[in-house]
């Protein structure tokens, strides 16, 4: 029988060390995964939005920055209008590269028209288009033809057909996942968006307003070399009535929020892990005292410190990896199915990691709990060793 | 031969100059002197038994033999070792190779059979743990007369049994020399009288040093020699017999 054998078949002797450490560890790995997958999911929503937007400058009118830019991130639907011709005003002004319209729009809400509910819908100009068109190009091969949608990553097409206003729409393609409501939202062409809105007048529970000559939104690409703090005070300059949010601070009221879930989490997860390192340190200390006669007996018959210490630090590895398994598998599950309730009450979308990453993370979170025991168990198992043999055999 | 004539030609299993234990904080009036300044040598082969009271010093006496309690003063050499010129991890390997423990508890683990119990000492050493041993280990049992109880965990052992798989734990590691702390103070008459059967009968088929403490003075006659300890002073250093007899 080897040390690392005999130190798994001890650690059934004492119930309340083994369930105290597997508990803590549990915790800790729950607790860093949970943190790492909220962290790096939100950001990696984030930067997918941002990529996918893939404008320098955000063009919207005057005071509806903040609306826009949630409409955007969370798919949740807004009402912004402009004057159409703030397009050209925009494209007119220099180191403007490219200029492209949207609108954004929504379905109504629980009419029998529409088989998605307040859905969140982006119309897009495929003549100016520079963000979602070549995508489309690539992907389909071509451009969407009147009557079909592009949707996000989570909508499908219903048995009955998609239909909005009435209207039924050709679901063409799916785009990759974001991580918040946006993958529940639909892109499709300014022709299309204007047929939904004339079929509308007689086939919907109520029209849908598409005011003429309004767009909600203006796209815009900055030219090789442009600086886009110059572009975009020379917009703000020479188009009145409108508010621009340049790419780089896009979302950070967003980032600000996640920076403060994270401080709040972070302070969270140093607590238990010192609050665990307390715990297991106690236990262990509890463990080594009541056996110290014992490692006392171990002592002489010719362990040596590192036997000692690395019995009962092996134990607290494994009880550790256990515990901690189970927290990271919890964690890793409760994330991934209440992660609709999580994008609620953060107010931040994030994106659930692939299988590798996941795999990753899960470590991390073992890894922590693993260092966290063996840290706490480490102390009493020196102390316990610094006795000489005779006096932890004595009583 | 005569005493002197037999210690120059036999070899020293334990020798010990001048050795002080004194426990306590350093001051005199809340000190406890277990061990008096004792000089003695053991030779190899000899059975020792050493008799006292409770509190004479006698355990600590064997504890300080075996490197498991450091001398306030003095110097204590096992198997012409000087063991506190050891490190720790080498006090730790002399004990481990050279020396077999019996102690006066139950010391054997609970979660480990009689079998793994007596295999134990061999997870300790330098040597990896192998089918020899656990064939060894099983040897010994039968030695000892409890091969049947192999797989026996210690609690389905009764106390007898259970010092008998401890004396067979010792010699696992083929050790030079056996400390025996009161090995028999938990046991009946009957058990007691056979662990000493056994106790003589390994001195005599191995020619194992034997060193023994206890209490009870009618144990004296199994050993080849016999001391009596008092005080933390050796009283009466006495041959009871031709050593390996």
């Amino acid at each position: 029988m080897t040390l690392i054998q005999f130190a798994l078949r001890d650690i059934s002797r004492n119930e309340f060390r083994s369930w105290t450490v597997s508990l803590a560890a549990f915790m800790v790995a729950g607790l860093v995964l949970a943190t790492t997958l909220l962290m790096q999911g939100t950001g990696d929503s984030l930067r997918l939005t941002l990529g996918r937007l893939g404008a320098d400058i955000l063009v919207v009118p005057q005071g509806s920055e903040e609306r826009v830019e949630t409409a955007l991130l969370m798919g949740s639907p807004t009402d912004a209008w402009m004057a159409e011709t703030t397009v050209d005003a925009v494209r007119a002004v220099p180191g403007v590269a490219a200029a492209s319209p949207q609108m954004y729009l929504a379905s109504l809400d629980g009419a029998s028209c529409c088989s998605v509910s307040s859905m969140f819908i982006v119309a897009f100009d495929p003549a100016t288009d520079f963000t979602v068109q070549p995508w489309l190009e690539e992907e389909l091969g071509g451009p969407l033809a009147l009557g079909e949608a592009v949707g996000g990553a989570f909508v499908s097409e219903p048995e009955e057909g998609l239909r909005i206003y009435g209207y039924p729409l050709a679901l063409a393609a799916n785009l990759e996942p974001t991580g918040g409501n946006l993958d529940q939202s639909m892109f499709l062409t300014f022709e299309t968006a204007r047929e939904v809105a004339r079929v509308s007048v007689t086939e919907a529970v109520a029209p849908l307003e598409v005011p003429d000559g309004a767009v909600s939104s203006v796209l815009v690409r900055i030219a090789e070399g442009a600086d886009a703090n110059t572009v975009a005070g020379a917009i703000l300059a020479g188009v009145p009535g409108v508010g621009v949010v340049m790419s780089p601070e896009m979302f950070e009221s967003f980032r600000q929020q996640i920076t403060t879930v994270r401080d709040g989490i972070a302070l969270v997860v140093g607590l238990t892990v010192l609050l665990s390192l307390l715990l297991i340190g106690i236990v262990f200390s509890m463990a080594t005292h009541e056996r110290r006669r014992e490692i006392g007996v171990w002592r002489a018959l010719g362990a040596t410190q590192r036997h000692v210490v690395g019995s009962l630090v092996a134990q607290a590895v494994v009880l550790a990896a256990a515990g901690g398994a189970a927290g990271a598998l919890f964690s890793a599950l409760g994330v991934y199915l209440f992660h609709d309730y999580i994008v609620e009450r953060i107010g931040v979308p994030f994106l659930f990691p692939s299988t590798p990453r996941l795999a990753l993370y899960v470590l991390v979170g073992l890894l922590a709990a693993v260092l966290v025991a063996t840290a706490g168990a480490l102390l009493p198992a020196i102390r316990v060793t610094r006795q000489d043999p005779a006096s932890a055999m004595r009583e | 031969m005569t005493t002197d004539a037999r210690q120059k030609t036999r070899t020293p299993a334990i020798i010990l100059d001048e050795v002080r234990k004194v426990y306590g904080t350093g001051v005199a009036e809340t000190s406890v002197v277990a061990v008096d300044g004792v000089s003695l040598r053991i030779d190899a082969g000899e059975f020792v038994v050493i008799s006292g009271r409770s509190g004479s010093g006698k355990t600590t006496l064997l504890n300080l033999m075996a490197g498991m309690a450091a001398p306030t003063s003095g110097a204590v050499a096992l198997d012409g070792q000087d063991l506190w010129s050891l490190t720790d991890a080498g006090r730790a390997r002399l004990r481990n190779e050279r020396v077999g423990f019996v102690f006066q508890f139950p010391s054997l683990m609970p979660s480990l059979t009689a079998l793994e119990n007596v295999m134990l000492p061999v997870a300790f050493g330098s040597r990896r743990p192998d089918a020899g041993f656990a064939e060894r280990a099983t040897e010994l049992l039968r030695t000892v007369g409890i091969e049947a109880k192999a797989s026996a965990y210690p609690r389905q052992l009764s106390a007898g049994q259970q010092q008998r798989v401890v004396l067979a734990r010792s010699l696992i590691n083929s050790p030079r020399i056996i400390l025996a702390d009161e090995p028999t103070s938990n046991l009946d008459e009957r058990t007691e009288a056979e662990m000493m059967e056994l106790f003589r009968g390994i001195h005599h088929a191995t020619g194992v040093t034997i060193v023994m403490v206890t209490h009870v003075s009618a144990l004296r006659s199994n050993g080849t020699r016999s001391m009596e300890m008092a005080d933390g002073r050796l009283q009466v250093d006495e041959r009871v017999g031709a050593p390996g007899a």
